[in-house]
């Protein structure tokens, strides 16, 4: 296998910085879509009690999978819907293609899904010549412009509304200085329609799959993916495995949880629930693993894979705030993004666990109650141990320096004898700088100092080897 | 092996203990009110309308009221006809023409101001919903179930649709920078007639 070169977060992430428009922006909307999920959490005396529960349903599910799986496989094969199991991407590249080639597919619409963004389906497709669409403005926008979605769940948010004009008005002609956010809107309506319309094929991801029944959920704002599943006559939906709960009943805590964290909207427009092919058409499901199963045997890092894609952790996070998504140069980005990056390729992604200021707001928020900021400081452990200290030293002092902007004070205090791996950047936000950490308590990080961690974890290297 | 039995075996291998992990029961949780007033409120936040009855006026009158400028009005409730009904449509290039759909649903959520539709009350054109204009959904308030937990633990139409969509308000987009829009790709409008 070739050796991949470490992603460079922090200088992506100094670029982003430097184009003062966009990262105020950028920073703006998500700590937005932040407190709006605070009031949301805020209308619900029961939202503590409805984490514990999706927490314990989804450890419960994953420790159960395989019977869920087949559980679900026999359901859904009884209302009639195809299913496929896929290891890796390269299968579930060819299993799709293989569908579409039976059919004599052109044209595949397709609504959001970050299952196909991490198998690389679209270019894979596209080799075999099917033609194929992002359907949501916010992926189209990518599409269009070339570049991986910046959020799982507003994949165009670094963008803004004269970016979206410049590219439309080069695909869809429409005028390159009408930046109005509700025209560019209407041009993606208008420029969709008879693609929807003609297409041979629709495509979705899924939210949810619910074993007892067979059935999928998929939930969505912009209609575009109930358009995508219901005109062409074939859908395929797609899924990793680990999308999998028990119960219809469940859904009433996950769909509860989910719009509420991700954009602090009660529920998304659409939740369409799958169970059985349209009349005339035909419906295929694929089961996807690319590395789930390995991640559930990770001690550390499985509970990671109770994750509903709600981006909260993101939109919370100071360092993916300032720095961008596509900073990370991963399909997920934002706190998500570093703990199950590197388990897909661990020295490409090395450095992402130190994009972290270990401030825990990213643990706080999540509604599946996944660790994450204490995976994080995990994840350092494991990499300090495959690298040398330098290179975790730099990494760090990257992440200060260039995304925090406090290199000097940073500096001074990292040589200090007592220096701690994840409290300084804490105390810098929280004292020295200050917006995040007004008026709220967060959960303390991992106490260790730096010598004694590094000691720690270099002595289990040496035992190891 | 197939890639099933590799996917199942590995799972098997690797998965935490299972018998440390068990199955929360679950709790009727939320508010348990189910007033059409709330529903209304909630309706509203997800920019969704009431098409209020205005004094004498009959539901056809009110749909000229209320769309003086459409042509296509298609109808999938028996007692209205519109110009167009629901079951003489063939295709979805058919659909794409209808500015106006008047369908019947089952049940509405109050804690979301939601509106259920299936193939059933969709007459097997599950994309008339959402290549049409605009949508008017006649609902009843003894329909009005109070949250998303009492929804799936009672109707079973959760269980029996094959394709189910819970509608909450007209289609929306935020992807432009943050700028909220009511009326993406699907529904622009979403209206409730009370019956
Ligand atoms: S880790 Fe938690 S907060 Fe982050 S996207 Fe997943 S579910 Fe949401």
């Amino acid at each position: 296998m070739k050796r991949s070169t470490p992603v460079n977060h922090a200088k992506a992430a100094e670029k982003f910085m430097k184009d003062t428009a966009h990262a105020r922006f950028h920073d703006k909307r998500l700590w937005d879509l932040r407190q709006k999920r605070d009031q949301q959490m805020h209308l619900l005396p029961e939202w503590q009690e409805l984490r514990t529960l999706a927490s314990q349903i989804k450890e419960h599910t994953l420790a159960h999978l395989p019977e869920y799986l087949e559980q679900f496989e026999a359901n859904a094969l009884k209302n009639g819907v195809h299913v496929h199991w896929a290891t890796d991407a390269a299968e579930h590249n060819r299993i799709v293609g293989e569908i579409l080639e039976k059919h004599g597919v052109r044209t595949l619409i397709k609504s959001k899904s970050m299952v196909t963004e991490e198998c690389e389906m679209a270019p894979y497709l596209t080799q075999c010549d099917v033609q194929v669409i992002e359907t949501d403005l916010g992926e189209r926008i990518q599409q269009l412009d070339n570049q991986m979605p910046s959020h799982i769940v507003v994949p165009a948010v670094h963008k803004l509304a004269s970016d979206v004009a410049k590219l439309f008005a080069q695909h869809y002609h429409t005028a390159p200085d009408d930046d109005d956010p509700h025209s560019l809107a209407w041009a993606q309506r208008l420029a969709a329609r008879p693609v929807i319309l003609s297409a041979d094929a629709g495509m979705t991801g899924v939210n949810f799959a619910v074993a007892e029944t067979g059935s999928f959920v998929v939930c969505t704002n912009e209609g575009n993916a109930d358009l995508s599943a219901t005109v062409p006559k074939l859908h395929i939906a797609t899924l990793g495995i680990e999308k999998l709960i028990p119960r219809m009943a469940d859904l009433g805590v996950f769909i509860r949880l989910l719009s509420r964290s991700a954009l602090g909207s009660p529920i998304t427009q659409y939740t369409t629930h799958f169970r059985a092919p349209q009349k005339g058409s035909e419906m295929h499901v694929v089961l996807v693993d690319n590395g789930r199963s390995h991640r559930l045997g990770m001690e550390e890092f499985w509970t990671s894979l109770k994750c509903i894609r709600c981006g909260a952790c993101m939109n919370t996070c100071p360092v993916y705030r300032r720095s961008g998504g596509l900073s990370y140069g991963a399909v997920y980005s934002g706190p998500i993004g570093v703990i199950i990056d590197p388990t897909f390729n661990e020295r490409k992604y090395s450095t992402l666990p130190f994009a972290s200021t270990m401030n825990g707001s990213c643990t706080h928020v999540c509604p599946v109650k996944i660790n994450i900021h204490e995976q994080i400081y995990q994840w350092r452990g494991v990499l300090a141990n495959h690298h040398e200290l330098p290179f975790v030293k730099r990494e760090i002092m990257r992440m200060v320096g260039k995304i925090l902007g406090r290199p000097k004070l940073y500096r001074a205090m990292v040589q200090g004898a007592e220096t701690t791996l994840n409290v300084l950047p804490r105390f810098l936000l929280y004292r020295t700088m200050n917006p995040w950490g007004k008026n709220r308590t967060l959960p303390r990080p991992v106490q260790q100092t730096f010598h004694a961690w590094y000691k720690e974890h270099r002595v289990k290297k040496n035992r190891n080897t | 092996m197939t890639s099933r039995e590799e996917i199942l075996a590995r799972l098997r291998n690797n998965r935490p203990h299972s018998t440390d992990y068990v199955l929360p029961s679950l709790p009727l949780l939320g508010e348990r009110t189910a007033t059409r007033q709330r529903f209304e409120e909630n309706l509203k936040d997800l920019g969704g309308q009431v098409l209020e009855q205005q004094e004498g006026e009959i539901f056809s009158e009110a749909i000229a009221r209320c769309f003086p400028d459409e042509k296509v009005i298609c109808s999938a409730v028996p007692e209205f006809d519109g110009t167009l009904r629901l079951e003489n449509i063939i295709s979805p290039q058919q659909a794409d023409k209808v500015d106006v759909l008047v369908v019947r649903s089952p049940f509405g959520i109050v804690e979301t101001g939601s509106v259920f539709l299936s193939e059933k009350e969709l007459q097997h054109r599950n994309f008339a919903a959402h290549l049409t204009q605009h949508i008017v959904v006649l609902l009843s308030e003894k329909n009005l179930i109070a949250n998303m937990h009492v929804a799936y633990d009672q109707r079973t139409e959760f269980r029996e649709a094959r394709y189910g969509v819970l509608m909450s308000g007209p289609s929306a987009t935020a992807d432009i920078q943050g700028v909220l829009i009511r009326g993406a790709q699907g529904v622009r409008t979403l209206r409730i007639w009370w019956e």
